[in-house]
This record gives C-alpha cells, structure tokens and sequence, in this order.
C-alpha cells in the first residue's frame, strides 16, 4: 500500500511551517471559502459524511461532536485544540506542531466557524519546545495577515486563538483534565457525564479535537467526503492515519498510511522490518495503552477492529519489540509510566498502579510467586472501576501481556529465565539511597 | 550521601529583590488572562529557576488565587519545582521504545560520569538527572532532553560527551 500524504502534506517542504509557503499552495483557501460561502451547516454536513473519526484515539466521529456543541444553546461555545501528546511510542503531532502549524489551525478556523465559537485553545506539552515557539509564532502571522482576529478574511466572523503550555503531566491529555489545565488548575479529571460537547472550557459547550483531526478538515473541504472516505482501507474506514515506528525496527518515522493497513506492512514494508539477525516478537500497536499482540497477529489491521484482539488503535504508536526483548519487562516499564502518570484523584488507580510495580519488580527480582500473577489479575479487574481512562487502561498492557505470555512470566517466576535484566540497579529505585552508586 | 544533594534538602535562601519585581511585572499581562496560572508560573521559574514560596505569595497577590491553589498546581505538574534546581536538568525518557534501544546504559552512563543517581543535583548544582516518561521523540531513540533542547539517538558515550562540552560552555 504506498504511502498516503494528506495530514503531512506539506511537512517535506522548505520552511514548512512559514505562513508564506503555507499560502502558496493553496493554505488557507478553504478556510476563506467556508466562512465567506457556506453555512456552518454545510460545513458540518461535508465533515460528517466524509466520516472522519478522532485521531487522539477515542476515534469519535467529529461531525456529531460539532453538531452536538453546536445544538447546545449555552455561550459562548470553544475550541480546544489537544496537543499534549504524551503516550509512549507516539510523535505524529509533534511533526505536525513544528513543521505544519497552519495546517491545523486553518482546520480550527473552520471548526469553530461549524459550532460558532470566538475562542479557540491550543493546548502543547511543556517538553515540546519548538513547537510552542513555531505555533506561537503562526498565531501571530495569522494574526497580521487577518486569519485571526476580528473581521476574519474581511468577513464580520471573529475568532482568537489563544495558546497554552503545559508542563509535565500526561493525565493532561485526558480532555477534562486539559480543560482543568486550561482554567489554571491542577489536571484532575472530571466526572463525565456532563461531556464535554455541553461542558467543556469554562463549562460551556467545547469541541475538542487531536491536532491530527483538525489537520484533516481543510483536504477533506478542498476534494470533497467521498475523496476522504476512500482513502481508508475498508467499509467503515475513512482517510488516512499518521503511525509513528519506534522499538526494535530498522527504520523509525512518520508513516501516513491508509487506516485499516495491516501492522506486516507498516513494520517490514515501511519500517524495514527488524535490527539483522533479529526476529518479531511482539508489537504494541498504540502506545503504552494498547495490550501487546504476539508475532503470530501482525496480519491484523491497524483501525478501530483491533479491539477484538484485545489490544486499542490508539494514537498509532505502534511500538515493535524483538526477540531479545523481556515482555516482563515491557509490561513492568508500561506499569512504571502509569504509576508516574497517575494523577492520584482516585483510588483503584492510584493504588492500583504502585500495586502493579511492585509485583512486576518482584517477579522481575526471582521473589514472585504463581499466586503473584493471580494477584495481578485481580488488581487489574478492580482498577476497572477507575474515575477516568488513564486507570482504566493501565492495567491492561500488563494483563494483555499476562494473557498472551503467561509462559514468560511463569518461566520468570521459576528464575528460569532466559532473560536477564540489563541494569538491575534501575530498578531499585525505591531503595535508591541505599544502593552504592554505579 | 556526601556529594551530592537531594532536591528534597530544603534551602533557605535570600531572593533578589529584582527578581521579585521582575516576576511582579511578568505576569501584569496573565491579570486579564483567566486560567493562565501555568504561564504565571513559568514566568516565576524563569526568574529564579524554580518556584519559591515567595513566588507563590506574589502571583496569589497578583492573579487573586489562594495561596494553597497556586501551591496544589505548582506540585501537580512535574516541570514545576518548589526547591532550587541544577542548570541543566537532563531528563532522560525511561519508557519502552527507548528503553530497548538502551536508554538503560545512558542513564547509568550518566550517572557515573556525574556521581549522582537520578533525581538529585550535582552538588555546584550545575547537573541534575531525571528519569522521565516519554518525550515523544521516538523516532531518535533513546532521547533525553538537556532542559528543553532535544538530544536524540544517545549512547553512553555521547551522553558523557555532551555532559562534558555543556560542562565547557558553564566555564
């Protein structure tokens, strides 16, 4: 399947990320054109039919959600931007913030023209230090050049764009957590429903989108729904998706695929396959969240399906680990990320996350026992019960692993295990004062 | 612990007067800005390299936050401090993609080569570590980030290199 650019269209060009070279090709026209000749309507109706789906991963049609925020008579309405792309494995909008700001901004032009909003949020994580810069600076084109404020290409439309960083908190990437963070408090979530389409930034009704969704809005105005919807693979496919390649594989990078590739293509075709005189063992396909699949399930399809193989799509992630790599061990550095992220608001994930750790580090350390891996299970199932996604997910890379290589972590806990760990040190972290240095 | 110091080792410390005003003025502009405590607070850790308390009683005064909301922010977030800080904090990502790629060895690499563990200071406070999540620079792994500068593909050997000229640069 060749390769697909419409999201990162223009992120191979000179200076991509300049306004000017923007406008070149054709930027911002259709941003012009739907708010000087169509109703907010039509837009909505185009964005529908073309069935684009959240990248974030939640893949909820974003049609409906702008008709939702737009059916809600409270106002004023916003426009939230969520750039804290913070799962593990995944860099697709870092791409898009530094070399191709203006791509999504003229997708937010026009989604807050469709729910008629004045504000519009981006929202970046504070590591991201030259994107804030790049996105700072294409606000303030825009500004200039009459993209942004009032009087919108010399319409009566106005909107603002007002851009904030965050600093160091994946739960933030969670929409009602970004939406704390937005208001200047701590990035707890909030209790849903009400969602977000009827209360979002300051209550009010708020559509917020990934920075990849928003980066598609403006090809599918310009070629039309039908153009969209067959560039997907498959009946309930639409359009493209960016997978970022990192782990064991030759070749890391942005791939913009056809949504229902199969992860065969995208790691040995794109990727070019593993590190010489190494084999596939298992892959994540979106990040820290997505249940490991075996080597045996690399023909499946990378779109929302996946779920009945017990893994997520997620943000396309996909993380490739070979044959000398530790599933234990994955599944303890999977733990590891939940338990530092983990916002403390609630308690089967807050419990539930240290809980996780400290099993993995004794299995890890020869100290686990078979009831040990029951007791995984069963912390998993209570951490079910968890307030927001975050907890509800970071138990399963860990049963996910569990379910698939129970010999593994069997064969770890009869320390007879092939693997040894690369620094046992690292591990030791709870003990780090006593530990001599290295 | 002799030659190192923990972030946890509470300093007291005079403030500059003139930071204080700096700080003062710097967040003028987040009075008519709502929600814009994050800003506020970079503001304040630009002026002293972390967020004293001093800091906190002043953007309560100016943005008219309690002073216990301002300090449950400043702690939420981990790129906030509320102890003084090393020049360079090198964070390096400890997540899975890295990790595999051995992000392990340069973490140890580093360490020996500053005589500190993770998470504390060297002891002229030039040098901190941090095992951090994610950076999202996957495609460069393993990554780690000297403040907010991305350093990519890292080996132990690099890693000592660039402790080593970011040392030449302080000199």
């Amino acid at each position: 399947m060749p390769e697909v650019l419409v999201v990162n269209r223009n992120l191979q060009k000179d200076q991509s990320w300049l306004l000017e070279t923007y406008r070149r090709d054709g930027g911002y026209a259709q941003a012009e054109r739907v708010v000087k000749k169509m109703s907010p309507e039509e837009v909505i109706e185009v964005v529908t039919a073309a069935d684009l789906k959240g990248r974030g991963g939640a893949f909820f049609p974003t049609g409906f959600k702008w008709k939702l925020v737009r059916g809600d008579p409270n106002t004023p309405r916003y426009v939230v931007a969520n750039g804290d792309e913070s799962e593990p494995g995944t860099y697709c909008n870092r791409f898009l913030l530094e070399k191709d700001p203006h791509g999504f901004i003229e997708g937010m032009i026009i989604a807050a023209y469709a729910v008629d909003s004045h504000t519009g949020y981006i929202y970046i994580r504070g590591e991201y230090g030259q994107a804030i810069e790049r996105v700072r600076e294409a606000l303030r084109e825009c500004h200039e050049a009459g993209i942004l404020g009032d009087g919108i290409f010399g319409t009566d439309f106005q909107l603002d764009i007002i851009l904030r960083r965050g600093a160091g908190a994946y739960i933030c990437g969670e929409e009602t957590a970004l939406f704390n963070s937005l208001e200047g408090k701590r990035g707890n979530p909030r209790f849903k429903p009400p969602f977000p389409t009827n209360s979002g930034v300051w209550s009010k009704p708020t559509t917020i989108n990934n920075i990849e969704t928003f980066a598609c809005v403006a090809p599918i105005l310009e070629h039309g729904a039908e153009w969209f919807k067959d560039l997907g693979d498959g009946e309930d496919n639409a359009g493209t998706k960016v997978f970022c390649l990192s782990g064991n594989v030759r070749r890391t990078g942005l791939f913009e695929l056809p949504l229902g590739v199969t992860a065969r293509e995208l790691i040995y075709e794109y990727g070019g396959g593993l590190p010489a005189g190494r084999t596939l063992k298992a892959f994540k396909p979106g990040g820290a969240s997505a249940g490991v699949l075996t080597a045996a399930e690399v023909d499946v399809k990378l779109d929302p399906s996946i779920m009945q193989y017990g893994t997520i799509m997620g943000t396309g992630g996909c993380i490739v680990l070979d044959d000398t790599a530790s599933i234990v061990e994955s599944a303890y550095r999977d733990a590891l990320f939940f338990e530092e992220e983990s916002c403390g608001f609630c308690i089967p994930c807050r419990q539930g996350t240290p809980n996780l750790v400290q099993i993995l580090e004794c299995i890890l350390h020869g100290e686990g026992s078979m009831d040990d891996l029951d007791l995984l299970e069963s912390i998993g199932e209570s951490m079910a019960s968890s307030f927001c996604g975050l907890g509800q997910f970071a138990y399963r890379p860990v049963l996910g692993a569990l379910n698939k290589f129970r010999d593994e972590f069997e064969s770890y806990v009869r320390a007879s295990c092939q693997f040894r760990l690369s620094q046992p040190h690292i591990l030791n972290r709870r003990f780090l004062k006593a530990s001599p240095l290295p | 612990m002799t030659n190192s110091v923990t972030d946890k080792k509470a300093t007291t410390v005079d403030l500059p007067a003139a930071a204080i005003e700096d700080l003062r003025t710097g967040i003028q502009p987040f009075k008519e800005d709502p929600g814009s405590l994050l800003e506020a607070l970079y503001v304040a850790q630009d002026c002293f390299g972390y967020v004293p308390r001093e800091a906190i009683e002043v953007i309560s005064e100016e943005l008219g936050y309690p002073e216990a909301h301002v300090y449950g922010v400043v702690t939420f977030y981990t790129m906030f401090y509320t102890e003084p800080q090393a020049t360079h904090i090198l964070r390096i990502c400890r997540d899975l993609s890295c990790h595999v790629n051995g992000a392990p060895k340069v973490i140890a690499a580093a360490e020996k080569k500053l005589g500190i563990h993770s998470g504390q200071c060297t002891e002229d406070r030039e040098f901190k570590i941090e095992q951090v999540s994610c950076l999202g620079q996957c495609e460069q792994q393993p990554a780690l980030l000297d403040n907010l500068a991305v350093h990519g593909s890292m080996t132990p050997a690099r890693v000592v290199e660039l402790i080593e000229s970011l040392r030449g640069e302080g000199s």
